[in-house]
């Protein structure tokens, strides 16, 4: 049995999880997508694919049963270029590191936190300071959270965002039974209801036709003016166009932006995430794509990933199956 | 009831809280504490005191009752000076504010928020997975020691746990209920604790016993990648002494909100430490804000409006700190 470990993710993966792979697995790593092009039978005898991505120019892979996207999400993976017959799983793990970074960036933007500190730190400004007449700024004590996309990230984001006394909303594709502390889980179809009512609004959904351009002009214009939008899903959740101008205009208060539209590319290394300046705006907190790339998902997500080839090998049933082709 | 609003604190709020009290005050307002004209016709009559300032010059109040602070410290009221008979009350409401600070700073020191948004705004993916970016640290199973076991510490320590930290604690009296912690250690025995926290947090009031209690010595006590939170007091932490672990890497980082040196109006940016913290890239500092949200302002002074209600009706005070 053969695993072709693809991409530079993929091939720290299987670095770091060789000691725990049994004996008969053979080990293929392609840190470079582009050596399989040169070398098609790198996939010719593949029975896994461990990868966050597959495209139709690859050369063809008849044999492989299982994919395990080093990945949560799967948008990557081109399933119509895979033969019929395969299992698609996807990896957690990063559930923890997510939430802690949703709760920060909730907590930052309420404080004005990268504000009042850059003010104290560059020019030694005492604007904000208590015994001072500045005004006050924020906190999450009494507002509420919209939480969109219920799962796995959203319930840890409530169970930490509980123990803050806030007002906790979520909105799920499929039916959720209300979670810890949630006081209401919205049916998708009916976001509309919950958005007005939110002073920020975190996206946690995957991306998918029902979720792609989700959060448009016009749901963007039913939050309030105050409102925080806080994105780890996918760019395209969020209609660039709009968001970009309802933040420099001020129409809702903010964001904490991990997700893109565009990422780097081989020949342009140094890729903007967006067409628009984001990083130009001192209301959007911007991170590269890293919220939920701590060491210890990695090793949650590896010990996963290990745990499921050793499953596949022994024909027992899979973890975390996305679809199958 | 003549009350007096003593302090430019005091005199700023005098409105708000005034409007919240049932029981309306004969009320004056003295911004000046230097205004000595002013200030000893004022005290001569006045039956409350408003303010979290009382010094060893100040003029007789003969008339005095109470003097009601403005903030939770009462480390600028100096209790030798004060006249005999009178009840000092002070006034809380910032926990759930500062505690999200503590969580927040944490947070952010942990995950490396501001470097990772100064790079990306810079146009860097340097901190993105595929581009080979190192991961940065969680929180989760981590262990948060809180000096100072009191309504912050309390409000810390059930934020923590939710987040999957162990809660340790060191306090100067006995406490009776744990709450969130899973230990509490006396003050004396605070060297036990300092090389088991991840996070530090000072959350103590200033007394004698806490002054310069986080020296040199202790701060080599704990891990060289742990985070030290101050929204106590500055002068729990040795100045000198806590610059130089924290630019010596000896400490992983720290985040500031309380100084050794504050504003004047002579210099109104005056940097807060005779020590250039701001120019180390492991620190956050904010200035003395980490409480100065408008839910507490809402919650102390309606606290403060109440408790000079209760004294107007001669109900008992809450928040005693002691009668001289």
């Amino acid at each position: 049995m053969k695993a072709l470990f693809l991409g530079n993710v993929a091939a720290d993966t299987a670095n770091g999880i060789k000691a725990e792979l049994p004996p008969g697995l053979g080990v293929e790593i392609l840190p470079d997508p582009q050596q399989l092009l040169q070398s098609p039978e790198g996939a010719a005898n593949a029975d896994i694919l461990v990868s966050n991505h597959w495209r139709a120019e690859y050369p063809p892979a008849p044999s492989l049963r299982l994919v395990q996207s080093v990945a949560t999400g799967i948008d990557l993976i081109d399933l119509a270029a895979l033969p019929r017959g395969v299992a698609i799983c996807n990896a957690f793990g990063h559930e923890t590191a997510i939430a802690e970074y949703i709760i920060m960036t909730w907590l930052a933007l309420h404080h004005s936190f990268m504000e009042i500190s850059g003010e104290f730190r560059e020019h030694g400004s005492w604007r904000t300071s208590w015994v001072e007449s500045g005004a006050p700024h924020g906190e999450v004590r009494g507002s509420t959270l919209g939480i969109v996309g219920y799962g796995r990230v959203g319930r840890e984001v409530a169970h930490r965002a509980a123990g803050f006394g806030a007002r906790i909303l979520a909105a799920n594709r499929t039916a959720r039974e209300d979670g810890t502390g949630v006081e209401r889980v919205y049916p998708l179809a009916e976001l509309d209801r919950m958005l007005p009512q939110c002073d920020t609004v975190a996206l946690c959904t995957a991306l998918g036709p029902e979720t792609t351009g989700l959060i448009d002009a016009r749901r963007l214009s039913l939050m309030k003016p105050t409102a925080f939008l806080i994105n780890i899903a996918r760019g395209r959740v969020i209609d660039e166009d709009a968001v970009y101008a309802a933040l420099r205009d001020r129409t809702i208060g903010g964001a904490a932006l991990d997700v893109w539209w565009q990422y780097p590319t081989a020949d342009e290394p140094e890729q903007r995430g967006s067409r628009y300046p984001f990083h130009e705006l001192p209301n959007v907190i911007v991170t590269p794509h890293n919220s939920g790339w701590t060491s210890g998902m990695v090793r949650r997500r590896w010990d996963e990933i290990a745990e499921n080839i050793r499953r596949f090998m022994r024909g027992e049933s899979l973890m975390n199956i996305v679809t199958r082709t | 009831m003549k009350t007096l609003f003593l302090g430019g604190l005091a005199a700023r709020v005098a409105p708000r809280v005034i409007g919240k009290m049932t029981e309306k005050p004969d009320a004056a307002l003295l911004a000046d504490l230097t205004d000595m004209q002013r200030l000893m016709p004022a005290l001569v009559e006045a039956e409350i005191v408003v303010g979290h300032i009382w010094r060893p010059d100040f003029p007789e109040a003969p008339r005095l009752k109470l003097l009601q602070a403005a903030t939770a410290g009462v480390d600028m009221v100096d209790l030798p000076s004060l006249p005999r008979g009178i009840t000092l009350c002070n006034v809380f409401g910032h926990e759930p504010a500062i505690a999200e600070y503590v969580m927040m700073s944490t947070l952010a020191l942990t995950l490396r928020l501001f470097e990772t948004v100064t790079d990306f705004r810079n146009g860097s993916w340097a901190a993105h997975q595929p581009a080979g970016g190192s991961p940065h640290g969680e929180i989760f199973g981590k262990t948060l020691g809180i000096l100072g076991y009191g309504r912050i510490g309390r409000e810390v320590a059930k934020r923590g746990v939710g987040f999957g930290c162990k809660v340790v604690a060191a306090n100067r009296s006995p406490i009776a209920d744990k709450g969130d912690a899973s230990e509490i250690y006396p003050l004396a025995e605070l060297d036990r604790m300092l090389p088991q926290c991840d996070v530090l947090l000072i959350a103590a009031g200033l007394a004698p016993e806490t002054r310069g209690l986080i020296d040199a010595r202790r701060l080599s006590l704990m891990k060289p990648t742990a985070l030290l939170i101050n929204i106590g007091r500055a002068a729990i932490a040795d100045e000198a002494a806590l610059y130089s672990a924290l630019s010596a890497n000896r400490l992983g980082g720290a985040a500031l909100d309380v100084w050794w040196q504050h504003w004047s109006p002579e210099n109104p940016d005056r940097r807060p430490s005779r020590f250039p913290f701001h120019e180390l890239p492991n620190v956050l500092m904010t200035p003395h804000c980490s409480g100065f949200t408008e839910g507490t302002a809402d919650r102390r002074w309606g606290d403060l409006a109440a408790n000079l209600d209760r004294f107007a009706r001669g109900e008992p005070l809450a928040n005693v700190v002691i009668t001289t």
